[in-house]
């Protein structure tokens, strides 16, 4: 089955996105940020009358027929630009357009050709605006909106806080996904079922930080309501008791130790007199306490709980008074009033005060944690000043980590206090500390990666604090929290230091953390996570198996890390001529010479594999069920590889009855083309999907599809002609180098500060660029470039247009 | 007189996933709910599938009160009394309006709101307020959850979603602000523990009052936190951790509301908790609607919102021979034998609809069928898959909305209808007095 739609559909989830602000973040920004000077000085009223006079019409002419309007084509009104301003707001539009209009496949060739010299004016133009950013000055390092921890750094960042394993926080509601990650804090929201789950969380991962002594046997006694009496002032009526006089219920109960017990009811209760029924609680012959029973008698029963402070053990009486009884004749039309109040159910529960463990039985996480403990001796003043003092001591250390910056004193004697909170409610000072560790699990400081707005000083934008930088640096390179070495080094300002700075990005890269950045970087970036949801066909590629899929992908990984760690230059992503496997994926690919399951690398020197296209992960991933889809793998290597999206497909497919097509997949493909609106973006993806032809929907080699031999040649859209794989990925690293390598460093920037990027980022990008040009593009080079650039290091502001 | 009792909580782990609809019916509601004899209450919920559906097999062939049940909806013959059918509305949030293609995005996040989101892949997300969520502002105090959000496809994990919109669009229908869509949960282990409590959190020797009472001082101790953070923030930060705070706020009600869950003393139902999400689709949808007809029986919720898959699901279903990527499929282009897959995947979706309307059907109460006291919206933000098109769109009801539907119907309304006319005719039966909703032009007139 294969017709025209198969193959367009895939435009319509391509990427390609028109960034508008709102203006209320305009407004509300420019306000926050009205002190701050404008980075760059541009002649506007100059830039505008040159695009009213000199562009506009050019734009009239060749491009405002179709693109403009509500029906505009591709959804892309050019016709809406009547400024120079509104063009480089949306730069990222307009970059398209120029990608288009050198490619010279717009114009369409049916429509009036725009003559060479206009076509040069309009690019010319267009590229000066887009460069309206003064790169000497001090371009905008952007600022990035507060960052939720994702599941994976939630997961990463507890075992190095704690040295606990929580391997729940995987079903953690999934993180929204932005510019390709889940790391953007903009689209990392919190529902509350997220919440339900820290909480959850924490109350586990505290007990398995913090040993705390079993809780005695716990005590619970159900008594019946029916079962009460009140003399004359009250009776059962089904299950409940009501009152409906002053009186009371006397109630005895055998309290097997001395401690705290808790009194639970349900009740409700009818007004009059506009006032409410008031029960008062005694225990023995002292009053605890009086509740008001806000509710009225055909709600549901409202809980009531009532600590009881028992100091011996033994029978003991506990009674319940009804005390403002009160009834209001029907008058004047006004019903009659009766104040009572009904119980619905009643518990008393205790729990007995537990026995310390032996110290020979604590964990080693226990014992790193809980360095003090109270001398448990004296009046309840100094018991009190005794638990916070100790409770300081193992808190003050722990919240420090947890924030990723010095928790402040009133922060630790909060947390301090809570845990003689819970003492006061009968916990151990163990469990105490449990609830601490919880509230700094859940506190926002923890869960948000905070950085603080600061004061610009000197025209500049402000720098990061130091330990802002440091969980920046961490988070980028091991999705977890800086260590001890980076916390120390941020507390002694070094960490800005070019040679410290490359010393930590060297070490930290050989930590088996950064495994983190293969798995969560490349594997968002070059898309393996979907890898999971891949079912090819069974019948057609019975090779294909859990197994394979996961063989592959850590090929991927491995070789990406390889690339990683041992500083190669990027380019050797795309044509190494090796890679990873063991025999089992050695056999899938018909690579000879490789025994036993363990990993290792392997010469793929004349055995049809180069680099990450070549991949069975990559390949399977950008393919259908059933066959391979030369759009999906040409869309995959625009996107991912080159940073050029295509462009999307009109909106609405149109309706397409003809005969189905014939041939082979590429005949197939070039009579789709022969339709002028979908040759413009086809002719993009086509040509370098079909040179990876040879490689079938799960990465196999083959010569031959549907009974024809393969043809993998093709002309690329700058003219290039390609004769196969091998041809083509020497051209992407070779003549579109920069294409890749500005590709990646942008998805690099992405995902390590974890917003979308601006216009002006573009100064930055050039820099980073230009200095790892000079270095080989060392991956170590990559990284350091990033992490010293602007946006990195500084705040900038959200937009300044 | 005193009685102690045994936590069942030990003996329950472990018994996997069967199901059986007879230990709902243990599960009858304890102690106090048994004293009142309240009128039932009004659910709300919406079940969406992706990717339109093959229309020719889906509307009737004619229309009032005597239609015949169309192919894809044979399924629902045995409550053919309970399902009101609906041509002619429309969503035209999700027509693309300039903003090109991304029909999946666009049907997906309007679905429920009626709104046009705004196309971004990440910053700045914007759509507006769900029927569902305005619904649950008004009876969600009522209940421990003021919604529940399911389905059974998590939010994708990488890559933006449609065409330069972000997953968020076509992975979440509810929605409790522009920018704040609520999460779904698709691990019926997980509805179960967030309903009744995860026994490995329970107790430990701690009675459920004390556990709450702890964790009431953590949620304020953090609340201090916040607000002391959120002071020296920007606006944009400012509003990540008012979030936080609606967060917490909510799961403090929770607690507060937890004993208005009519359950037995330890708080758990006789129903055997489910061991995680099973590989099978059909199982795992099963579950999950086992999960939906739990929360809604024991009243732990009545606003309720289910997506079979996030819009543009790209699964195959091999098991009824359509082994072919759904979303693919749907751009059949006339083919007939990929139309005919679509059907067939739109009557497996609505076989497991009948089977949580199974257990509705089969809950007495208080004036009737617990069906009787739904509104139940089942349907697609697209029409035909091929064509993109928001009119036409397949949309019905079951239950009769505690009588105020008298009779069930196929009403055919004139096309362009805004779908957000039904919806405004829902808010008002739950007490939601509103004069619109979304792009609603007045109130569905029906029944």
């Amino acid at each position: 089955m294969f017709n025209r739609h198969s193959i367009v559909q895939v435009c319509h989830l391509s990427a390609w996105t028109v960034r508008l602000r709102t203006v209320a973040i305009l407004v509300t920004y420019s306000l926050v940020w009205s002190t701050m000077p404008r980075a760059q000085a541009i002649d506007w009223a100059a830039r505008d009358k040159e695009f009213l006079e000199k562009i506009q019409p050019i734009l009239k002419k060749a491009c405002l027929e179709c693109h403009s309007g509500a029906e505009a084509d591709a959804g892309l009104a050019l016709s809406n630009f009547k400024s120079s301003r509104a063009v480089l707001r949306e730069r990222q539009t307009w970059e398209k357009v120029i990608q288009r209009l050198e490619l010279q496949d717009m114009p369409p060739k049916n429509a009036e050709p725009l003559a060479l010299d206009e076509r040069k004016r309009l690019v010319d133009w267009l590229k000066s605006a887009m460069n309206d950013i003064d790169c000497g000055k001090t371009p905008n390092p952007g600022s990035v909106t507060l960052r939720r921890l994702n599941r994976t750094e939630y997961r990463n960042t507890v075992r190095d806080l704690l040295g606990v394993d929580y391997p729940a926080a995987a079903a953690f509601p999934g993180d929204d996904v932005g510019y390709g990650f889940d790391n953007i804090g903009d689209v990392l929201t919190l529902p509350p079922l997220l919440m339900e789950k820290y909480l959850n969380a924490a109350e586990e991962i505290s007990r398995k930080a913090i040993m705390a002594p079993e809780p005695g046997p716990s005590f619970e006694s159900i008594r019946k309501p029916a079962d009460f009496t009140a003399g004359s002032a009250g009776s059962a009526s089904g299950a409940k008791f009501s009152f409906y006089a002053n009186g009371k219920i006397v109630i005895e109960e055998q309290l097997p130790w001395k401690g705290t017990y808790m009194l639970e009811m349900g009740l409700t209760g009818s007004p009059a007199a506009g006032e409410y029924p008031r029960m008062e609680v005694w225990f023995e012959d002292k009053k605890v306490k009086e509740l008001g029973v806000k509710t009225d008698s055909h709600s549901a029963p409202k809980s009531f709980v009532v600590p009881l402070d028992v100091r011996v053990a033994g029978k003991r009486t506990i009674t319940l008074a009804f005390t403002n009884d009160v009834t209001v004749k029907a008058k004047n039309g006004k019903p009659a009033e009766d104040r009572n109040i009904e119980i619905h159910d009643l518990k008393i529960t205790g729990q007995k005060p537990s026995e310390a463990i032996p110290e020979s039985k604590l964990t080693a996480s226990h014992k790193r944690l809980v360095k003090s403990k109270p001398n448990a001796t004296g009046s309840p003043e100094k018991m009190e000043a005794e638990v916070i003092r100790a409770a300081t001591e193992v808190l003050s250390p722990i919240a420090s980590k947890a924030y990723r910056r010095p928790a402040s004193s009133q922060e630790v004697k909060r947390l301090a206090e809570l845990v003689y909170d819970g003492m006061k409610l009968g916990d151990s000072y163990e469990a105490g500390l449990q609830s601490a560790l919880q509230a700094i699990l859940v506190s926002p400081s923890f869960l948000f990666k905070v950085e603080e707005p600061a004061p610009q000083i000197a025209g500049q934008f402000p720098l990061l604090s130091d330990f802002e930088l440091a969980t920046r640096l961490s988070y980028f390179l091991w999705s977890s929290m800086p260590d001890q070495e980076l916390l120390v080094l941020a507390t002694k300002k070094q960490l800005r230091d070019p040679v410290v700075l490359k010393q930590q990005i060297e070490r930290m890269v050989k930590h088996k953390n950064s495994n983190a950045m293969v798995t969560n970087f490349a594997g968002q970036w070059l898309t393996l996570r979907k890898l999971d949801q891949l079912t090819p066909n069974a019948n057609m590629f019975s090779e294909w198996n859990e197994e394979i899929r996961d063989l592959a992908r850590r090929e991927t990984y491995m070789f990406f890390a390889h690339i990683l760690r041992e500083d190669k230059s990027i380019l050797r992503l795309l044509d190494a001529d090796y890679s990873f496997m063991n025999d089992k994926l050695a056999k899938f690919y018909g690579i000879p010479g490789v025994d036993g399951e363990e990993f290792r690398m392997v010469s793929t020197k004349g055995r049809k594999r180069m680099g990450l296209l070549t991949h069975a992960s990559i390949l399977a991933v950008t393919s259908n069920p059933t066959r391979t889809s030369p759009v999906k793998r040409g869309k995959w290597v625009l996107e991912n590889l080159l940073g050029t999206p295509p462009p999307p497909a009109p909106a609405g497919v149109p309706e397409l009855d003809k005969a189905e097509l014939t041939g082979t997949l590429r005949q197939r493909m070039e009579q789709h083309r022969e339709n002028a609106s979908c040759a413009a973006c086809h002719k993009l993806m086509d040509p370098i999907g079909l040179a990876l032809e040879n490689y079938d929907a799960i990465g196999r080699w083959r010569t031959i599809d549907y009974g024809q031999p393969i043809d993998p040649s093709g002309e690329l859209p700058g003219g290039e002609k390609v004769s196969g794989p091998g041809d083509l990925i020497r051209n992407l690293g070779g003549k579109n180098a920069d294409k890749f390598v500005r590709c990646l460093t942008e998805k690099l920037l992405v995902y390590g500060l974890g917003r979308g990027l601006e216009y002006y980022d573009r100064c930055a990008i050039d820099k980073i660029e230009a200095k790892i040009s000079k270095d080989d593009y060392k991956f170590s080079s990559l990284l350091f470039e990033i992490v010293s650039s602007d946006p990195f290091q500084r705040k900038g502001v959200r937009d300044e247009l | 007189m005193s009685q102690k009792r045994l936590s069942r909580r030990t003996v329950l782990r472990g018994l996997g996933t069967a199901m059986s609809l007879p230990l709902l019916d243990a599960m009858l509601p304890l102690g106090r709910a048994a004293a009142s004899a309240a009128p039932a209450p009004l659910r709300t919920m919406f079940f969406m599938v992706p990717n339109g559906a093959h229309m020719p097999a889906w509307t009737p062939a004619t229309e009032g009160p005597n239609y015949t049940l169309a192919a894809t909806m044979e399924p629902l013959a045995k409550h053919r009394e309970y399902v009101s059918v609906f041509t002619g509305l429309t969503l035209d949030g999700a027509r693309a309006h300039e903003d090109g293609a991304g029909d999946h995005a666009r049907s997906g996040a309007s679905f429920l709101t009626g709104s046009h989101p705004k196309k971004t892949k990440g910053a700045d997300i914007k759509n507006s307020i769900s029927v569902d969520q305005v619904a649950a502002q008004v009876v969600g105090a009522k209940t421990r959850f003021a919604s529940l959000e399911l389905g059974l496809e998590g939010s994708a994990q990488a890559g933006e979603c449609d065409s330069g919109y972000s997953c968020a669009y076509s992975s979440n229908l509810a929605w409790r602000n522009e920018s704040s869509p609520l999460a779904k949960e698709t691990d019926p282990s997980a509805v179960f523990d967030r309903l009744f409590g995860n026994a490995d959190n329970v107790g430990v020797g701690k009675s459920r009052a004390a556990r709450i009472e702890r964790r009431k001082s953590v949620l304020d101790f953090v609340q201090e936190d916040a607000k002391l953070l959120q002071k020296k923030l920007g606006i944009a930060d400012q509003r990540k951790v008012e979030e936080y705070l609606y967060a917490v706020r909510d799961v403090e009600n929770r607690m507060v509301n937890s004993d208005k869950l009519m359950l037995g003393e330890d708080g758990i139902p006789n129903f055997p908790r489910p061991a995680g999400v099973p590989r099978d689709w059909s199982e795992h949808c099963k579950l999950m609607l086992d999960m939906s007809a739990i929360a809604i029986r024991t009243d732990s919720t009545r606003v309720l919102t289910f997506m079979f898959a996030n819009e543009g699901n790209n699964r195959g279903y091999p098991e009824i021979g359509a082994p072919e990527s759904h979303h693919e499929l749907s751009h059949h282009g006339k083919s007939e034998e990929k139309q005919a897959k679509v059907q067939k995947i739109n009557l497996y979706h609505m076989q497991h609809f009948a089977y949580l309307l199974d257990h509705f059907a089969n809950v007495e109460e208080a004036g009737g069928k617990l069906l009787d006291h739904c509104m139940i919206i089942y349907g697609s933000g697209i029409s035909d898959g091929d064509r993109h098109n928001h009119d036409d769109l397949p949309i019905i009801m079951a239950g009769k909305a505690g009588g105020k539907i008298k009779k069930v119907s196929h009403w055919k309304f004139p096309n362009d209808t805004p779908l957000c006319n039904l919806y405004l005719w829902m808010l008002n039966q739950v007490g939601v007095k509103a004069d619109s909703f979304g792009d609603s032009k007045g109130m569905l007139k029906f029944s």
